[in-house]
């Protein structure tokens, strides 16, 4: 497949955690083109202005957290497609934010073949 | 996990002072473990006999088995059994501090009995996660607090999670009572909120911090950057974050997190009940600090 038209969205306020998404997915395509974001106002900026094929977004940010970043994103695009990955994989987040319109869950630590999941069903499914 | 708190028990009965044991912690994945600490610990040879041997050494050139064999201190089959069992791995933070001369064949050989019996390490009737809740609870005894049964998840989970995300050498020193002033070097804090309030930090020197985020990042850092304070922000976010799915699975309890910051000023005022946990690493020290 050719990624060299897509591009994802990766929020989180973590500088690490941003690298570590990258690197994960640049060894499933090194075409695929990168927006970053560092908390949930900014994701929504983003969102408007670079329109991904992917979201990943991490939960507990500051300004505005993952949850209302989801909202704000769907507000604008209802058909966006947006993977949470947090460290609290509880019941009641997940469902708060499948209810809020996220498509997926990722629980930290990330791993590869987690990530390289997600990504095989959502670009290429 | 008792490796880790055979160091504290060693502090707690002045058998060791806190730079001979922060010594040995540095040096001790280094060490190879002799066959004569092997049986003491199982009780096959007391500690005369392994000295007797061990002198016996210095003057034949044959190898310890062979000489404790021919002493009928030890049979054949159990110099194999001795050589082929995994042995618990508090046994080489012992073995160093025999090789460095802080402990002798005897000292060892009364501690781990004395830990063995205090904390029931024999007793395989439990399941491995109760011993654990009781080496915890033991080790907290030492600093006369007792545990709250969510205070005991979070302190399980935090060693846990060191063991899983930086490594598995270090030993936490006992627990401080802390309720006031307390001098911090470089120190993120990170809140829980909900049913329970706890407030969660991290403290560290610089040099510690940079250690500690590359083998967490699994990186080579050089200083103080952005990529060592995200590093540290991570790991205290993922340990919260595991503590409140535990919390949501064992007691229903949904809790939320406030993003990592790092501490201003070189002092923070704790609420009472706060505790410190010290926990020494090779390449430093690290502070657990928790008001739960």
């Amino acid at each position: 497949m050719d990624f060299k038209d897509t591009t994802i969205l990766i929020c989180d306020d973590s500088i690490l955690a941003r690298k570590q998404l990258k690197d994960v997915i640049e060894t499933y395509s090194s075409d695929i083109q990168f927006a970053e974001a560092a908390n949930g106002q900014e994701a929504i900026d983003k969102y408007k202005e670079v329109k991904p094929s992917l979201v990943f977004l991490d939960i507990v940010m500051p300004v505005k957290d993952g949850n209302a970043a989801v909202k704000g994103i769907i507000e604008f695009d209802n058909d966006a497609d947006i993977i949470i990955v947090s460290s609290v994989g509880t019941q009641s987040q997940l469902k708060s934010a499948i209810e809020a319109g996220a498509k997926d869950f990722i629980q930290k630590p990330i791993s590869e073949e987690q990530v390289l999941k997600v990504l095989s069903s959502h670009l290429e499914g | 996990m008792y490796a880790q708190f055979f160091g504290s028990f060693l502090l707690s009965k002045d058998s060791v002072t806190p730079e001979q044991l922060t010594a040995a912690i540095s040096q001790a994945s280094e060490t190879r473990l002799k066959l004569g600490t092997l049986a003491l610990h199982k009780y096959y040879m007391t500690a005369e006999q392994v000295d007797e041997v061990c002198f016996l050494q210095t003057r034949e050139d044959k190898r310890f088995g062979e000489i404790a064999i021919e002493k009928g201190y030890l049979r054949e089959e159990q110099v194999d059994e001795l050589l082929a069992v995994q042995s618990p791995d508090y046994l080489i933070l012992g073995q160093t501090l025999i090789d460095m001369g802080v402990l002798s064949n005897s000292d060892l050989e009364l501690l781990i009995s004395e830990y063995e019996i205090f904390n029931e390490i024999d007793d395989m009737s439990l399941e491995n996660q109760s011993k654990t809740d009781r080496l915890i609870r033991n080790f907290f005894t030492f600093s006369g607090k007792e545990l709250t049964e969510h205070a005991l998840m979070y302190i399980n989970l935090v060693f846990n999670n060191l063991v899983r995300f930086i490594g598995s050498d270090f030993t936490p020193l006992n627990p401080i009572s802390c309720s006031e002033e307390h001098d911090i070097n470089y120190c993120v804090r990170q809140e829980i909120h909900g049913e329970i309030d706890c407030y969660s930090r991290i403290d560290m020197d610089e040099s510690t911090a940079i250690s500690f985020a590359s083998r967490y990042a699994k990186m080579e850092f050089s200083e103080l950057d952005e990529y060592v304070k995200a590093s540290i922000d991570d790991f205290l976010n993922l340990h919260n974050g595991l503590f409140l799915v535990n919390m949501s699975n064992a007691f229903s309890m949904e809790l939320s997190l406030t993003p990592p910051v790092s501490e201003e000023g070189n002092t923070i005022s704790l609420p009472d009940g706060s505790f410190i946990i010290p926990v020494i690493y090779p390449f430093g020290t690290v502070h657990i600090i928790v008001s739960l």
